[in-house]
Order: structure tokens, then sequence, then C-alpha cells
């Protein structure tokens, strides 16, 4: 075994650096029409006329697709309620919602006649773009209750559900606490700003239809427009080329069923590829305000904690009640709690639809509960580093009902506080941060892995995950090389076509290394056992003799290697064995959540900043994130993973937002003026860590990685804003001029 | 984009002639930093667009001549940044130019561009203010000179006709002993457009010159000659009843996308006191040499 | 008014005559007419350099260059890194240091680092930094990528 646990070469790095990779954008179809969307420069408004008569005159033009061109009533879909129209329905709900689409012969075509497009339309008023004011009783409906689950009690406001989970009884812990803490905290709307943009390609195809996207989970997109054009799902064929990052914004369908209706309706290969400002106006996370009251006694050991979460999640759900759900249960955090009282809100908005992000709605979460627990350090005079260790859950707590803690996380906090160097001296005007948070892995999973090894000792891998940018094609070649005792560069791994991939769930919450990588090694362990009945076949021994490890079996006297065996037998006509693997996480009907966590990603990220105290201006001194992963199969690629997500989440403490006008529209769109960290703006120091116990439930005890280096970004360094400064902040980003105007509030 | 010509003339005729004929129906390309994002957007659709990076007079230079550093039109950032010259001579201008967008902006930005393109937060306009630069203009009547404080109108407005092209930028070299450092307010370290510019220049004579822009409609220049800001034996904390004065014409908008008034107004302070103390200290060390 | 103009060009060392269209800039031109689709498009304003190529030897964005304003100029971009040779020295270093994650801003950060060590064969990590602060990144902490640049010039310094 010497490739797990290594940093070997990428896969498909070759095609990175040479650019010879595909991407969506730059798959050429024959006869393509080129699409563009219309949107209006207003959030609310109805719309009263669509003139298509001055387009449709452009010379190249093939059609303008309107509402009028699909089925009514208006199609709708989601991957939790059916609520997203495929355009605008009679009105358009936030800032950048297509109200009509042209298709053209070239993209100079499509571009002039989308100009002239005449849209007249009727701005609406009392649109609903805050949580205050989506939950007045006199709020205007974001989503009329005719498109509402049917018998939904709450179909009459601008709350799609309200959960409930918590233990204990939290009133009476609170008459017990020797300190009651309170605060709000606000985290704002942000957006992926994946390099590579959404693109989407359709063409019909033998009674069917072929897609490409630029999705995360392609077997969820298949499903949902075999559903949606009554097709079978083996007609259904989508190509899901590895995305050039997606961070959860590339996860649920989007303009797939767009360019699909209009593909169809043209009887040609349609492509849509969004320019960067279009992503901004459909994908987001959920932001949030959160209230948080916390009970400690006078030793700093939590008594309960009433945490209620707000998500505004813009005007269709997309995935996003699952993120309010999932990310709520956990809010109390990888602490021991005696009593916990969670609500939990998924509110509508007249903003673009949120979707999943990168630690779903733990970064929200943490920021506001990490920083009230530094508060209660404060007032209680413990340290922020001991109130934290105190409380910790330890290796087997049963933390929350059903859920055990699965790791040392003693030991990872211990480490990021050594790395910090917490506790030592600290030149003036700086200050030190410590923040620990977590994040429920998958609960279901199913992932299905086909492999083949060949005739002449290679091997093919397929496996449905999504590469695009954490490494999974590389992580399966490694399994599959030590499993089967191939060399790496003779592995090619298989991805993004359901017409030849086996069924793979989808790819999120840090999963594909604990399930797909479990389907794989399956299916080389299938593999294993298929030549060992080989092999006691060929030399006349019992196959329970037989013992096998990697590409090796042991045979009573000696060793041979599976592809020895493999020839032997398979000659003088060749062929290949093939393997089957399946990893299967169940639904369970009694978890409020459907499935306890295969895993949970912790992390302790710790951070110590300066302040230029004339100007607001934060320097990173040095930041420290340290996770808990179980085992590391390609080192070099977690590290890129935390760093990538430490840098992502440094972007949201301290420069993302999107700005908006009081009527809804977004002002910020694009490069300019929405500032993400450049090479220039990093920490002076930046250390990633793992924490490897190989107790985690993957393939060598991997638990899943991605996530956890952006959980507590903020708080960390909202501490050490705070300990340089003295000032609290609750709103994010930390701006400089956010830090300044906090100063000068302090000095009032 | 809107469907244009494309005119490449080889002489400052041609192309004055070109302008004659189109007028405001014409842009010209230089650089193309700002113009190819303008003609994308359909901010402008002309009829013609002219590259004037062919005409000789337009080559990158920068050349010393009887005391005046002349900058051709054609001259980008990166340039600037390196030449010997203007870092000795002019190095508020080359650390301005350095900050310009990125290296690859940098690569064909040029000077005139981003004087002529009049955006109030154009890196360079503060140390063209202290520097008292004049821009070389050929116009259908021959060529005039226009100095930088009355060739800056408004935000996107120059005193330029549509007829006019700039053929080069001319910086005096001070006499004596000068100081002068450029500074500006960004939203992050990397790559920004500026919420504040600022330049401050001191001479041996007392004099301080400072400029500062992006908060108003256009940079403005501002004179002390009280000797008060450029004295290097007076604290800095004594200088700023003074150095307030300087921004009187300060009026952020608050609708800016940037920064609030309220902050811009405090950092005019703090990065005015900053860049003052950096001129004093350079001007101080030319003395001494 | 013609549609097309034509201008010459040496393309990844190939001379070649193009027809472009007046108002289409160099990204489009390459990655739609002469399938290089290496160079990637983004934001489309100069801010995120995915789009970086080398012209005359300088990098420059693509997306804010008119295509006709390459007539007689050198160009280079990330498909013309790897010779009869083999990978470039940088292209080699991405891969050992694991510099591309996603790999979509990886052909820009090539061009700009590329273009660095043409002018500054020796870079500190300052320099390397300042020289790609025109490349975005979102997947990476942009360690791995200076790190690369660096180790390519040492390789090159070496050699």
């Amino acid at each position: 075994m010497h490739n797990v646990g290594a940093s070997v070469r990428r896969g498909g790095g070759y095609g990175r650096v040479t650019g010879h990779q595909e991407y969506v954008a730059d798959i050429k179809l024959n006869d393509v029409l080129y699409v563009k969307l219309i949107t209006l420069d207003v959030a609310r408004a109805r719309i009263l006329s669509i003139d298509t008569s001055e387009a449709e005159k452009v010379p190249g033009v093939a059609f303008v697709f309107t509402p009028d061109d699909l089925p009514k009533p208006m199609p709708r879909f989601g991957p939790q309620f059916q609520d997203r129209p495929i355009l605008a329905d009679g009105e358009t709900k936030y800032h950048g919602e297509p109200v009509a689409a042209v298709a053209a012969e070239s993209k100079d075509a499509a571009e002039e006649a989308a100009v002239r497009v005449k849209i007249q339309y009727e701005e609406l008023p009392n649109g609903v773009f805050s949580v205050a004011a989506a939950l007045a009783p006199d709020a205007v409906l974001v989503q009329d209750p005719s498109i509402r689950p049917a018998g939904d009690p709450l179909a009459h406001t601008n709350v799609i559900s309200e959960k409930h989970f918590g233990w204990g009884d939290i009133e009476e812990l609170a008459e017990e606490s020797d300190l009651v803490v309170e605060d709000n905290y606000r985290f704002p709307m942000v957006t992926h700003f994946a390099i590579e943009p959404h693109g989407f390609m359709a063409v019909p195809e033998d009674g069917g239809v072929a897609i490409w996207s630029t999705i995360q989970h392609p077997y969820l997109l298949q499903k949902m427009m075999a559903k949606m054009l009554e097709m079978p799902l083996s007609k259904v064929r989508v190509h899901a080329p590895d995305p050039g990052g997606g961070f959860g914004g590339k996860q649920i369908p989007k303009y797939e069923p767009l360019v699909t209706y209009m593909a169809l309706k043209a009887g040609r290969p349609c492509r849509l590829v969004l320019s960067l400002d279009e992503t901004f106006q459909l994908v987001r996370r959920s932001s949030a305000e959160i209230r948080v009251r916390i009970g400690f006694d006078s030793e700093g050991y939590l008594k309960f904690q009433d945490i209620e979460t707000n998500f505004l999640v813009g005007a269709y759900v997309d995935i996003a009640d699952r993120v309010v759900g999932k990310s709520s249960y956990s809010a109390a955090g990888p602490y021991r709690v005696p009593a916990v009282k969670i609500i939990g809100r998924t509110i509508v908005s007249h903003t673009m639809p949120s979707t999943a992000f990168r630690g779903f709605g733990i970064p929200q979460i943490s920021w506001a509960r990490e920083s009230l627990i530094d508060e209660a350090a404060l007032r209680l005079g413990i340290d922020r580093l001991e109130i934290r260790l105190r409380n910790l859950a330890r290796l087997g707590d049963e933390f929350i009902p059903l859920e055990r803690a699965d790791g040392d996380w003693e030991q990872t906090v211990r480490t990021a506080a050594k790395r910090i160097g917490w506790g030592d001296p600290l030149e003036p005007n700086r200050g030190r941060g410590i923040a620990v948070g977590l994040k429920s892995g998958p609960t279901t999973g199913l992932s299905y892995s086909t492999v083949r090894l060949l005739f002449d000792g290679s091997a093919i891998i397929y496996a449905g995950t999504s590469d695009m940018g954490q490494g999974a094609r590389t992580i399966f070649a490694q399994i599959g090389a030590d499993e089967l005792g191939v060399e790496l560069d003779q592995v090619r791994v298989v991805m993004g076509d359901t017409a030849m991939v086996p069924f793979d769930q989808q790819t999120s919450a840090s999963r594909s290394s604990v399930l797909m990588g479990t389907a794989v090694h399956r299916a080389c362990q299938d593999i294993q056992h298929k030549v060992t009945a080989m092999a006691a076949n060929l030399y006349g021994i019992d196959e329970e003799a037989i013992k096998v490890e990697g590409g090796v079996l042991a045979l009573r006297d000696r060793e041979v290697s599976l592809i020895q065996v493999v020839q032997e037998a398979l000659a003088p006509l060749g062929g290949e064995v093939i393997g089957n693997g399946e990893m299967r996480k169940n639904k369970d009907p009694n978890h409020p959540l459907g499935g306890t966590a295969a895993f949970f990603e912790f992390n302790c990220t710790a951070s110590e900043v300066e302040v230029d105290t004339e100007t607001g201006h934060v320097t990173l001194i040095k930041h420290v994130t340290v996770g808990d992963v179980g085992r590391s199969l390609n080192p070099l690629q977690v590290k890129s993973q935390d760093d990538g997500a430490a840098i992502q989440g440094l972007g949201h403490t301290l420069m993302e937002h999107y700005i908006f006008d009081d009527a809804g529209r977004v002002r910020n769109i694009g490069a300019i003026d929405y500032r993400i960290l450049t090479s220039m703006d990093l920490p002076l120091e930046l250390h990633s860590e793992s924490t490897e116990n190989a107790d985690g439930p993957g393939p060598y005890g991997i638990k899943g990685v991605s996530e956890g280096s952006l959980l507590v970004t903020a708080p960390a360094v909202g501490a050490a804003i705070r300990e340089a400064t003295g000032v609290v902040i609750r709103d994010l980003p930390m701006t400089p001029q956010r830090v300044w105007e906090a100063m000068q509030e302090e000095k009032k | 984009m809107n469907k244009f010509e494309y005119a490449r003339p080889e002489t400052v005729g041609e192309a004055v002639r070109l302008l004659e004929e189109y007028g405001s129906d014409a842009r010209i390309l230089a650089g193309g930093t700002d113009l190819v994002i303008e003609l994308r957007n359909r901010w402008t659709e002309p009829k013609v667009v002219i590259d004037v990076k062919r005409i000789p007079e337009f080559a990158s230079s920068i050349t010393e001549n009887g005391g005046v550093v002349s900058i051709s039109a054609g001259t980008v950032m990166a340039d600037i940044t390196a030449s010997e010259l203007i870092q000795s001579r002019f190095p508020a201008l080359a650390e301005a130019a350095v900050v310009v967008g990125s290296v690859q902006i940098r690569a064909r930005a040029t000077l005139a561009g981003n004087i002529c393109n009049g955006s109030p937060a154009a890196d360079t306009s503060p140390p063209l203010l202290v520097y008292g630069a004049v821009v070389v203009v050929a116009g259908p009547s021959g060529v005039r000179r226009i100095p930088i404080d009355d060739f800056i109108v408004g935000p996107g407005k120059t005193a330029l006709a549509p007829t006019d092209l700039v053929l080069a930028v001319e910086l005096p070299i001070p006499e004596g002993a000068f100081g002068a450092a450029y500074t500006r307010l960004t939203r992050r370290r990397g790559t920004d457009l500026a919420s504040i510019t600022l330049c401050c220049g001191v001479d041996g004579d007392g004099n301080t010159r400072l400029a500062y822009g992006s908060v108003g409609p256009r940079a403005f220049l501002e004179i002390d000659d009280t000797g008060i800001l450029a004295d290097p034996t007076v604290p800095i904390a004594e200088k700023s009843e003074a150095l307030d004065r300087m921004f009187h014409r300060a009026s952020p908008s608050p609708k800016s996308l940037r920064a609030s008034p309220d902050y811009r107004l405090a950092m005019l302070r703090v990065l005015g006191a900053r860049a003052l103390e950096t001129a004093i200290s350079r001007m101080t060390k030319e003395l001494v040499s | 008014m013609s549609d097309t103009i034509t201008i010459e060009a040496t393309i990844n060392g190939r001379p070649r005559t193009l027809e472009v269209a007046p108002n289409h800039t160099l990204l489009e031109v390459l990655r739609d007419e002469i399938d290089l689709t290496g160079t990637k498009e983004c934001c489309v304003v100069g801010e995120c350099g995915a789009c970086t190529v080398i012209v005359d030897g300088r990098a420059m964005n693509s997306c804010l260059m008119l295509a006709v304003e390459i007539d007689g100029a050198d160009v280079l971009t990330v498909e013309g890194l790897e010779t009869e040779d083999g990978l470039s020295p940088l292209q080699d270093a991405f891969l050992e240091d694991g510099a591309a994650q996603c790999g979509f801003c990886i052909p820009g950060q090539l061009m700009a680092a590329t273009a660095l060590l043409m002018h500054n064969p020796n870079p500190t990590v300052e320099e390397v930094q300042e020289g790609l602060a025109g490349n975005l990144c979102r997947c990476a902490g942009y360690e791995q990528i200076t790190r690369a640049v660096l180790d390519a010039a040492k390789e090159a310094l070496d050699a």
C-alpha cells in the first residue's frame, strides 16, 4: 500500500495545466443555438407584456422563448419543494429572475436580440428584503399560497417551515445558571464566486435528451428532468464534466430545465453559459439572523443554550430548507449541554434564491454561538480556550440525542491552541481568537461503483462523484491502485456521465471519500474475491486458505499478484474482472434529519490579528485551522482544501457581501465591487493541519473533509479583533470601515 | 458590443481628421481597459473606434528635455513604474501607477487613458496635480498645452473637445528639494479601486501641495504656503487644523458603494497626515543629499 | 462597412491569418474561432485573470483586448507552453506541488507566472504574490501556486 496516504499527483492534473481539460463551456456541439437570458433591472415586478417582434427580426435569431412556450400551469421544480418556475411566472420575485430567453445562431445575434425584447412591467412595492419585513404581520407573501404544499399551515406566511430541536428544560437550567448572556448576530448574503460560471447545454436525442451541466449532482438532475419531461431515466443522459469550482452553488438544477425545453422546441442543441455577473443573481449562501441565549455556571460549564435561527433564503427554497434543518440541529455545537432549545426558520424573501454553500448553515450559526461564548468567558473571567475545553464533548459522548462525538476533539483544539501560541504575550494592537465548530456529514447516502481490472493490469474505475477540485478522482485512483496492485498512472477514473457510470446520490457534505470511497473499496474487494476464486480453481487450493491484501494473494507457499492470476486464468482469450461495490446509508424515519451523521467534520480555528486603529484595517498575522479528518488519503489535497476553505471563510469574515438598494436591486454585481481575497490578502502565516486517528467510517478510517476550515473562521477572527481593540462586532463582514465605525462607537 | 468600424491611423493628422469627421461618434482606443468594458456593457455605442497605438508619437516613451519629463500618451503604467527617471524624479507617480489594477492591467493601461477616462478615483490624478503636470493636446487647430488642474473637469469629463487627442503628459522636474508620496484607501490589499486617492508633496521652501480624489466630482489640489504643514519640527498632532482645512472641498457621496462619507472624511485626515510625514521625510533626504 | 478585418499574428509559434470582427475580443476569438479553449472566460472586466495570455512578452487580459489589436503581435496561450520536450518547468511544478484544484484559474495563473519569470527569473515570495495578484483563485489558498512558481524558478536557475 503506497498510494493511500501519499500526496500523489492529482488525477486530471495534466489536463488542468495544459488547457486541454474540457469544462462545459469548452465543449462544442454542432449546430448549436446560443441562449441569452433576459432579466429586468428590478426586484419585484408584475410583467405586463413581452414584445418579441423587434428581437425576432434580428438576423440569426431562431426564436425568443417566453412563458407562452411552456406548458400551463408553469412547470415548477426544486429538490425539496416544487416552487421554482422555469421562467418568471407573471411576476419577477427577485432582481435577476429570467423573464424570457433568446436562442440564436451566434452570440452576437443573441445579444442583439436580447436588447430588443421589450418588456412592459410594473414595479411592485413592499418587497420583502429582510427577516423583519418577512415576518411582519402585513408582509407581502413572497410565495403565493397556491404553490405551497397542500395543507401547509404556514402557507399564508413567509415562513416555509419552522423546526424545533432540543432536549431538556432550558428554563429550569436558566434558573440554575450563574450567568446568562444573550445577543443577536447577523450573517450577510455572500455568493460562491466559482471561477467557472455555470454552464448548460441540451440536445434532443433518440426519444430522450442529453444534457451537459456544471452540476455537482448529475443523478439528481437526471431524476428531476426525467420526471419533468416524463421520460424514462434511461433516455435522459447527463454529462457532468469536472466543474471549475462548485462549493455547493452547482449542486441543484437551475437553468437546465429552461435550456432543455428550448432545445426540444428547437430540435437542436441549445447552449447557455452564464457570465460571472449572472451567477451573482443565481446563487448565494442563506443569510441569517441568529439570536442566542446561553447559560453558564460560575466555573464556565454550560447549562443551557437557547437558539433561534432565522434564515433568509430567497424567493425559491432550492435546498435551503435542508440547510436550515441540518445546521440548526447541531446549533449548540460540539459541547456537552444539559438543555438545549433550538428554533430554526426557513424564510422566503424577494432576493435571489440561496442554495447550498460550503458549510451549509454552520458558519452562520457558529458566528453567533462562538461569539457569545467569548462574551461569557470574558464576563466570567475564564480563558476563552479553557471555557471551550471544559465544555467540549469527548469521544463517545452522546452530545446530541442519537449522535456521538466521533473523534478526539480535544486533541484538535490543543493542537490549534499550541500552533497559534495561545497565551503567549501579544504585541500592541494585536489579539487572538479561538473557536470550535462542527458540521454533520451526510445523513443518508447511496453510492455505487464499478471497477474493471483489465487484462494487462491496468484498471478503470467508474464513480459518479463530481470532482470540482477537491480531488475525488485522485482519491479513488489511489484506493484502486492500492487495493488491486495497479500502478497509479495505469488507473483511469470515469465520472460525469449517467449513461456510463452507476448511480451516486450526490457530491456534497464532504461525503465522497467516505461514501463513494467505500463503494470503490468494496468494488475492489469484489474483484479480490473473484480473483481469489480463480486462484483456488487454478491452483487447486481451498479459497479459505488464500489471503488477499492489496494486489497480492498469499497462497500457502508463495505469493502471487492479482493480475498474474487473472492473466493465467483468462488466457488465451483475455478479458477482464469486473467488481461492483455499493455503500448505502439508509434513511432513518425516526431521526429528525433522516439519519445520523456518517461522521462529523470538527474544526478548531485560531487567529491572531493586528488592527490599524486609525483606519480599521485588519492584518492577519497568523491563522491556524485544524480538522479532525480520521486519515488523509492525500495529504496535499487535504491541505489544499483546508487552505482554500480558510481563505473562503476569511472572505465572508472580512470583505464579502452583497450590497442592495432599498428596492432590492443588487448594486455590486461582478468582480469589481464584490471583493474576494487575492494573493495579496492572505494571512502572513496560514497553517492547516489535520488530526489523524483513523477513527472514521470510511476506508482506512477516513472522515470527510473540505468544509471544516470555514466553519468558525469568522468568530475566531472576530474574537481576535475584539481582544485587539475592545470592540464587539455582530455583523459581517468586518471590513475596515465597519471595524473603524465600531471603534468610533466604542469611544462615545 | 455594437458593430463599429475600426480605424488605425498612422499619423496624428489622420487621427485628428477622423475625430473631426466623427466627433462624439468616435471613441479612442489606447489600452482599452476602460473602453472595452464600456463597449461590452453598451454604455457607449460608437460608429468608429480609433486605435491610436500605431501612431509613432504614441509609442511608449519617457524622455527628459530641458527640465521637463515628457510621457507619451501610449506609455503604459508598467513602463512608468519601471522607469528609473520617474522613480527618482516623480516617485509619487510611480507609486500611483503601480497600484492601477494588476500586472495584466498595467501592461495595457496608459497614463493618458487614465486621465481621459475622467474618473474622480483615478490613481494618477493626485500625483499629476501635485507635480503640476501639463497635458499636451492635438486638435484641428494644432497643438496646445493644458495644465492638469484645468484638464480635469468632473466625473467622466475633461477639457478635451471631441476632436482632441492627447499626445503626451509633461512633468516639470521640481527645482530644489521636493518630497512627495502617494497613498490610497482600498477595501482590500489586493487590486482595488480606491475609495480615497491622495498625494502630498512638500518643497524646501515650506510649501505643501496636497491633492485628493474619490471624495467628490473630481480630484482637487490644495496648496498651503504658510509653511506650517511642511515644517518637519512641528509634531503632526499640531498640524491637524491646518490639514483639516485642506480637505474643505471633499464631499463624498452617500450613495457610494465603496465607503461611507464619514469614513472617507475621517480617513482623508489619517492618510493625509501619513502622506505628509512621508513627503517631509523624502524632502528632507533630498535636502541633505 | 466591412464585417471583418484581416489580421496576421503569431499564435503559439504559428503564424496565422485571421478574419476577425472589430467588436470581438481576443478572448472570444481564441475560444470560439480558433478553438484554443484553454484560456478561460470569467469576470470579463479584467479582475480575475482567468483570460490571461502573453502578448509580445507581457501578460494581458484577453477579455479587455479587441482581437484586431493583436495584428502583428506574438501571442502565447496556455496551449503553447508544452513543447515536444514536454511540459514547461512551470507546468511541471504546478503538477508536482498540487497547485491545481478545480483547475479553472490555472491557465491564467500559468500565463501570469510564465510572464513573471520571463522578466524576473528569481522572484521573492512577495514578487510572486504581486505578479499573480491579478489572478483570482477561489479553491486554493494560493500557497501551492506560489510554491510552484518559486520551485520552477529555482529549477531553472539550478539547471
